[in-house]
């Protein structure tokens, strides 16, 4: 394995943060409707949290910097008194990093007391 | 929100670059928050930008490695060279002979381009490393010549104290320069290194600099290894 990719392969790996995974599913959710107001609202809805707009922009910074996510600046509405939207778009290894932090969270759960009350629940 | 809180929200915005202000101001007309609300939330992403930039070893190298010893050492180089200046034209001792020694005019010279070349160095090289934490090298300079004010630390004052600051002039050109990303080939600063280090062994074998002095040589060769590449146009974004 030359450096390359052996760098790519080792950042493939690195696990998400809590809140990284939080924002790469609910960007993942919204689509096209991704951007920063949606995804906070989606946050917010899904934990019962506030999440600060530092929090959310720094973590789109850093996600981007690792090419999990892409961002654009969209078109301006009125709504928002005629400024454009950061526009999200979850990338392909985005994907496989939030599924490899999902796949972890499911395994690490297995035999935990909430996990299997949940099971039963769901059946 | 208030025509006055809002005029407060987009004041503050302006601590946020371009892409930011926008797509932040936006969310929070989008979200009717409160001044207070949005205020805080601008704060918040300003100190947390702020905070990330110093992950970088780029803001410390700059601050203080560069900034700090440099703007100390050429607050005497300063006055070293009015002192040897009014000596030699006007015959006249300022401040003693602790600031002049046995230079004649060849010497004066080779200080007056060492002074102008090592605080437009300084500057460059300061700006260039760390274009988003240019005002807090800016801070540590302003600090430092405050701290060792001549009123405090150099006793009776027979000089105008404009020339303990003769560097500030050539630090600036470089610091807006390095700033606006304005483009130095490894050639022009390995010439202006290699004039810098002659220059300084000149001086040093006459007795006619300070043992200190030479650690204003170091910018000038970090100026070599990073001029002319892509990252330091890059690191304007930084």
């Amino acid at each position: 394995m030359d450096a390359g990719s052996d760098y790519y392969h080792n950042v493939a790996i690195i696990m998400l943060g809590e809140f990284e995974y939080l924002l790469i599913t609910a960007a993942s959710g919204l689509g096209d409707e991704a951007y920063g107001a949606s995804v906070r609202e989606e946050i917010t809805t899904a934990t019962g949290r506030k999440c600060s707009l530092g929090a959310l922009y720094t973590t789109i910074d850093r996600l981007e910097a690792k090419g999990l996510l892409k961002t654009w600046m969209g078109n301006a509405t009125a709504e928002r008194g005629g400024r454009a939207k950061r526009m999200i778009r979850v990338t392909a290894k985005g994907v496989l990093a939030a599924k490899e932090f999902y796949d972890a969270v499911v395994r690490v759960s297995r035999g935990a007391a909430w996990a299997e009350n949940q099971a039963g629940r769901d059946s | 929100m208030s025509p006055f809180g809002w005029a407060l929200v987009e004041r503050s915005a302006r601590l946020l670059q371009g892409d930011d202000q926008e797509s932040v101001l936006g969310d929070l007309t989008e979200e009717n928050q409160s001044a207070w609300r949005g205020l805080f939330e601008i704060l918040n992403l300003f100190f947390r930008r702020q905070a990330f930039l110093w992950w970088n070893l780029k803001p410390w190298i700059a601050g203080f490695l560069v900034v700090l010893p440099s703007s100390y050492l050429l607050m005497y180089v300063s006055v070293s060279v009015s002192c040897t200046y009014a000596r030699l034209v006007y015959h006249k001792l300022l401040l003693g002979k602790a600031y002049t020694g046995p230079e004649g005019y060849f010497l004066l010279l080779c200080h007056i381009f060492l002074l102008l070349a090592w605080s437009w160095v300084a500057g460059y090289v300061a700006a260039s490393l760390s274009r988003r934490t240019a005002w807090v090298s800016v801070a540590l300079a302003v600090a430092t010549c405050s701290w060792y004010s001549p009123q405090t630390t150099w006793g009776d004052l027979s000089i105008p104290r404009i020339l303990f600051f003769l560097f500030v002039p050539p630090a600036l050109l470089g610091l807006w320069q390095g700033f606006r990303g304005v483009p130095v080939t490894r050639n022009v600063a390995a010439l202006l290194a290699i004039a810098i280090t002659l220059l300084m062994i000149i001086a040093w074998s006459r007795n006619a600099l300070w043992s200190l002095n030479w650690l204003l040589i170091w910018p000038a060769w970090c100026l070599v290894t990073i001029a002319g590449k892509p990252s330091l146009v890059a690191a304007q974004t930084n």
